[in-house]
């Protein structure tokens, strides 16, 4: 729930003031300023001021200030600036500028309500961002004025229930988020609870009226040690029904590295986690990765922090006062895709995930017949008073339970393990080659001996041809010893010529001795008898 | 010595090289053959016979190469994984349809239904006995809107509206004349029996004839309100039919009045973004995102990335008798398909803000051997007429409009046109409603064979919705906001907005996770071959040469065997006849002197099974040789392989 509107006026008057005059500049341009505008504060206005777009002459948009009494801008020229100017041809537009004016854009919207609300928003920031902390929460509902009635399972519980865990989270301060850790049962013991049913006061009437155009409760189901971004993923729940929410819850479970991106509690991520404060020390969440990331961003970009992300220690919020040029680089890093880019690359996705599956239904509540009673008790319990002060669009009765209290865990499972990897490779090498472990090693100890052969037959080879070119250097036989003794004393010595003819019986007899039996019959008898061995195909 | 040496000679010793003494590479590829426990190999090398060794030749090859194969395939798989699969960048917002839950601009196509809608009153009047419905205020401007004694009736006369007593069904009162009339036909309830409580009571329907014959069917509905809205829908479509689409599209809101503000991702966009898609029925729809147009795509998740728009909702603009119900219809679907916005679709309700979270889900089923499912539509027999990617509905619908076209010759009016078509409309086809309603009955039966010949699509995109409303504008915000819209509406509208006319809606994706739902086969080829060369080998250390071998022994070679004994046994018996006819000749030259010779007892090589003559090597030498069964055992095996099979392969 937003702020209360009472407790938040002193800080929103000028801002407020503008706002309506603003509206009723765009709306009916016609009208001459009323003194009232004159006595505006116009120190919000011309920082950011909003501006008209006249597009009526594409070729020449004429830009025209909303208070053009105040703030002559020449260029136009025209007497009347909005007049017969309709939402067709004129646009609302943003004028951001920085160093001090002189460089100036214009976010141009399409409709005015959403220049406006972007413009509010953008100016409240700013207020808010020079209140502390502390002041705001003040300023904010706190759980028990929040919380009307609440009933675990059949036990009562109040703000910091025993078995329900009701906390308090306050940051970011414009959201003023109440929250309920809801704790999962965890073992379904006696008889189970059956569910968590709340009355909420709404308050509606405290609503800025700026700031929120909806109303209802918001709420999120999320981890208990995990950040919840309320306004992100929330769902909302109708006041003056009873919203009844049924709750599946399905854990996601993740492989880890070698198959995907993802990491389990956020240490190898290089950014640091800003939410780490809210007792989020040790969940990892991609979002507030990204959060952060951009809050990095925006303090290395524009040397402040936005003052809906949390702030680093030593830094400052951005405010108009200290840093004039914070809007304009605030919406040029917002619009960047490349910034985006870049956090969402750098933010890993979480490996255990829970998604909460809701089947949301609605009813009419209180009904005519008990609203009476119902209001009378409410309105003693929370003002004392006898007279009802709650009305039916106050008020939200919730039912949140769990439609199952067994969760279903959907884990990732690796396709293929070594195991399997190898029990599949033995089968194949077994089937199409009747071959195993056994086979392979056979297979390198043959390559080896291949390549040692190789390597011995290169040698022999080698060798073979250094004798040859050693032979080669001297033309005929080799001298013989007596050759070269008698070289040195006798030079008529002639050696003896080989002469193959004299001793032709001696040369080529064979060393005497039984030829051995030519076996030749053998061949035949053994034969069959280990063929029949070997073949297997003899009968 | 050199150390060299000395390191080279250990070597030597430690590390011998393995194969026979004969150290060169064709010794040591036979050894390796022969010793492997490959059976192939071994095959191929021991086989005698040029023919028989390429017969080994022929499976061990291609075995080879099939595990290599396989083998590269099982690694290709290895790291895969199954299970959730997650996309964090860029995911489209499908597109999104935001239309109005009514008919043509109710004021534009007034002039058309006029005549229809007094007669519509007036059977009210006569059934119901109310003379007025609730008038607004534009229904005051218009003159002689009870005028019912003006132009003869023509609606009612063509499909009469009849109030039936529940007792006699035959009898019927015809309200337009007062007279009870006999009713032939079959009759056809479209209401569940259970809801006649009451014993007299009344029931409404209508009765369909043929022209052509004297066939009539009267359908009958439980409650007034079905049978008059059935009623009115019959007529709107003939009388919408003979329109021509320009018009209807001009009678329909244009994007810019619908859409009052529009924020996509934080940018504002506006009707240029979304892309007009008429719809017979519920008039024109503008789709975000569309294919024509240029896509947005986020890139996180969160309401604020989402698509935030204002629609302007006119309730007094809703045909009364057609729609009944205000607000809009939102359908997210994705970019190729047909977006059936009568069946599916979440209501927008007015002075709300309607927050839908979308998380995505794909499922993938496996196609033919597994499941009957088609990838595009391309193998279903039935022709899609629609402009959009293959869905089991629309084949269903394109079927029944292809047979509409068949049986009635026209086409119905609320699905597109078939080639070579016309809409069906009173003046062409005067029996359509007849057979419509004939056909659709069959239809529902099951008889036409629509719902057997399509098939569903093996892939589809499915998003889960979390539908959550919250009160819109806030008490205290609704005075400016509503001043402020008005004036961004400007020129469309020329009256100050109300709260109940408006309607925002929320649509974002909760968190950029993608789950993927994918069907996988539980044993593909090469797991089942794994699977069974697993078994095989460790059962019966076997491979497929194994069962090769098995054939070959077992039924080649054994029945070889057992043909060729059984032929030398009707030879022998055969020459025994001869012999006892003529005892003086010589019995055989065979198996008397030299049983050696006789060329059965040897191995069945190819010679002699192709019974050639034997060659010329065998000739034996006259004495049989010695059995020297003791060589055998002494020797080694590969010695004496190597020895015999050099002579016998040359």
């Amino acid at each position: 729930s937003p702020p209360r509107y009472s407790k938040v006026k002193h800080l929103l008057k000028d801002l407020d003031q503008l706002m309506e005059a603003v509206l009723e500049r765009i709306v009916a341009p016609e009208q001459p300023l009323s003194n009232a505008t004159r006595t505006l504060n116009f120190t919000l206005w011309n920082h950011t001021p909003l501006v008209l777009i006249d597009e009526r002459n594409p070729h020449h948009p004429v830009v025209l200030d909303l208070f053009a009494d105040n703030h002559n801008v020449s260029a136009s020229g025209s007497p009347a600036p909005g007049r017969a100017c309709n939402a067709q041809q004129c646009k609302v537009a943003m004028r951001l500028c920085c160093r001090n004016g002189t460089v100036c854009t214009f976010r141009k919207f399409i409709s005015a309500t959403q220049a406006v609300t972007e413009w509010y928003t953008l100016q409240a920031t700013n207020i808010f961002s020079q209140v502390p902390t502390q002041e705001l929460v003040k300023m904010g509902y706190s759980g028990e004025q929040l919380i009307l009635a609440c009933l675990f399972g059949a036990e009562p519980c109040s703000y910091s229930g025993a078995r329900v865990h009701l906390g308090q989270v306050i940051h970011p301060p414009l959201r003023f988020v109440h929250l309920w850790s809801l704790g999962l049962p965890a073992a379904a013991s006696a008889p189970p609870p059956t569910g968590l049913k709340l009355i909420l006061d709404l308050g509606q009437e405290d609503y800025v009226p700026f700031l929120t155009s909806t109303a209802g409760a918001r709420l999120l189901l999320h981890e208990q040690r995990s950040y919840p971004f309320v306004k992100e993923e929330g769902i909302y729940a109708m006041s003056g029904t009873e919203t009844s929410i049924g709750v599946l819850v399905d854990k996601l479970e993740r492989k880890g590295k070698p198959y995907s991106q993802c990491t389990v509690n956020g240490s190898d991520v290089p950014i640091r986690n800003l939410y780490s404060d809210y007792n989020t020390t040790l969940y990892y969440q991609c979002e507030a990765c990204i959060r952060s990331c951009f809050q990095d961003h925006m303090i290395q970009n524009c040397s402040c922090g936005h003052y809906l992300y949390p702030l680093p220690r030593g830094q400052k919020f951005c405010n108009n006062q200290e840093f004039p040029d914070w809007v304009y680089c605030y919406s040029q890093l917002r619009q960047s895709l490349g910034q985006r880019e870049t956090c969402i690359r750098m933010c890993k996705e979480s490996c255990n995930d829970t998604q909460y599956k809701m089947t949301i239904s609605m009813a009419d509540w209180p009904s005519e017949a008990s609203e009476d009673w119902i209001f009378h008790v409410l309105s003693q319990e929370r003002d004392q008073s006898t007279n009802i002060t709650l009305s039916r669009k106050g008020i939200v009765k919730l039912n949140i339970y769990f439609q199952e209290f067994n969760y279903r865990t959907i884990e990732e499972s690796a396709a293929n393990n070594i195991v399997w990897l190898l029990s599949n490779l033995g089968g194949q090498f077994g089937f199409w080659m009747g071959g195993s472990v056994l086979c392979l090693i056979e297979f390198a100890e043959i390559v080896i001996d291949f390549l040692w052969i190789t390597v011995i037959r290169l040698v022999a080879f080698c060798k073979s041809l250094r004798q040859r070119r050693a032979q080669a250097r001297y033309a005929g036989p080799p001298p013989t010893v007596a050759e070269l003794v008698e070289a040195h004393t006798n030079f008529a010595f002639q050696p003896d010529t080989a002469n193959p003819g004299a001793y032709p019986d001696e040369q080529t007899l064979p060393i005497p001795g039984t030829p051995p039996p030519n076996y030749d019959s053998l061949r035949l008898q053994p034969l069959d008898v280990i063929e029949s061995d070997s073949e297997g195909d003899a009968i | 010595m050199a150390p060299g040496e000395k390191i080279k000679a250990k070597i030597k010793k430690n590390l011998p090289v393995r194969g026979p003494q004969a150290p060169t590479i064709k010794e040591l590829m036979r050894w390796y053959c022969l010793k492997t426990n490959t059976h192939g190999c071994r095959r191929i090398v021991v086989s005698r016979g040029r023919l028989r060794r390429l017969l080994w030749i022929l499976p061990s090859l291609p075995s080879f190469f099939l595990l290599f194969i396989i083998c590269s395939l099982i690694f290709y798989t290895f790291f895969c994984v199954l299970g959730l699969s997650r996309q964090q960048l860029h995911l489209f917002l499908p597109s999104t349809d935001s239309r109005r839950i009514r008919g043509q601009g109710y004021s534009a196509v007034k002039p058309l239904l006029a005549d229809l809608e007094q007669e519509t009153r007036a059977a009210l009047k006569t059934l119901y006995g109310f003379s007025e419905i609730e008038s607004r205020k534009r229904r005051e401007a218009e003159p002689g809107s009870s005028a019912w004694e003006g132009p003869q009736p023509k609606f009612l006369h063509l499909i009469p509206l009849m109030v039936f007593n529940e007792g006699e069904t035959s009898k019927a009162t015809d309200f337009l004349t007062g007279q009870k009339r006999k009713v032939s036909g079959s009759i056809i309830h479209k209401a569940a029996d259970v809801m006649h409580v009451q014993e007299s009571k009344e029931v409404v329907g209508f009765q369909l004839c043929s022209n052509g014959t004297s066939q009539c069917a009267v359908y009958t509905f439980s409650s007034g309100v079905n049978a008059i809205q059935e009623w009115y829908k019959l007529h709107y479509m003939n009388i919408m039919a003979q329109v021509p689409l320009e018009k209807k599209i001009n009678m329909s809101y244009s994007a810019e009045e619908l859409l009052v503000t529009c924020f996509f991702d934080g940018v504002s966009c506006d009707a240029r973004n979304f892309t007009l898609f008429h719809h017979p029925m519920y008039g024109n729809c503008y789709t975000f995102n569309d294919k024509e147009n240029e896509i947005h795509s986020t890139s996180m998740g969160g309401s604020e990335y989402g698509l935030q728009v204002i629609l302007y909702i006119n309730e007094e603009e809703y045909n009364p008798f057609l729609v009944s119900s205000t607000g809009a219809k939102v359908i997210v679907h994705r970019q190729d398909e047909y977006p059936f916005i009568e069946d599916v679709g979440t209501e927008i309700e007015t002075a709300m803000a309607t927050s839908i979270g979308m998380h995505l889900t794909e499922s993938f089923k496996l196609g033919e051997p597994y499941s009957q499912c088609t990838e595009d539509g391309s193998d279903v027999p039935i022709e899609n007429i629609y402009n959009a990617a293959y869905s089991l509905q629309i084949c269903l619908h394109s079927c029944f409009q292809t047979k509409m076209v068949e049986r009635c010759g026209c086409a119905q009016y609320s699905q597109p046109l078939p080639p070579a078509a016309n809409y069906c409309n009173y003046q062409q086809h005067p029996n359509w409603m007849y057979c419509y309603y004939e056909l659709h009955q069959a239809f529902v039966q099951e008889k036409l064979g629509c719902q057997s010949v399509c098939r569903e699509a093996c892939s589809f995109k499915e998003w889960t919705l979390t539908t959550s409303l919250a009160q819109w504008p806030s008490v205290v915000s609704e005075k400016w906001l509503l001043r402020v819209l008005t004036w961004d509406q400007g020129q469309q509208i020329k009256k100050k907005l109300n709260k109940t006319d408006l309607a925002k809606l929320l649509i974002f994706y909760k968190d950029l996770n993608q789950r993927s739902i994918m069907e996988s086969p539980a044993n593909s080829v090469e797991m089942l071959l794994s699977n069974f060369g697993g078994q095989l080998g460790l059962w019966m250390s076997c491979s497929i040469v194994c069962i090769i071998e098995i054939i070959e022994v077992f039924f080649i070679d054994s029945l070889s065997i057992i043909a060729r004994q059984q032929w030398q046994r009707a030879k022998k018996w055969w020459s025994q006849r001869q012999a006892l006819a003529c005892p003086e000749a010589p019995s055989s030259l065979q198996g008397q002197d030299n049983p050696v010779l006789d060329i059965d007892d040897d191995l069945p090589t190819f010679t002699s099974a192709l019974r050639l003559p034997p060659a010329p090597e065998a000739q034996v030498p006259g004495t049989p040789p010695p059995r020297y069964n003791t060589l055998r055992l002494e020797r080694a095996f590969s010695n004496q392989l190597t020895d015999t099979q050099v002579p016998a392969e040359s």
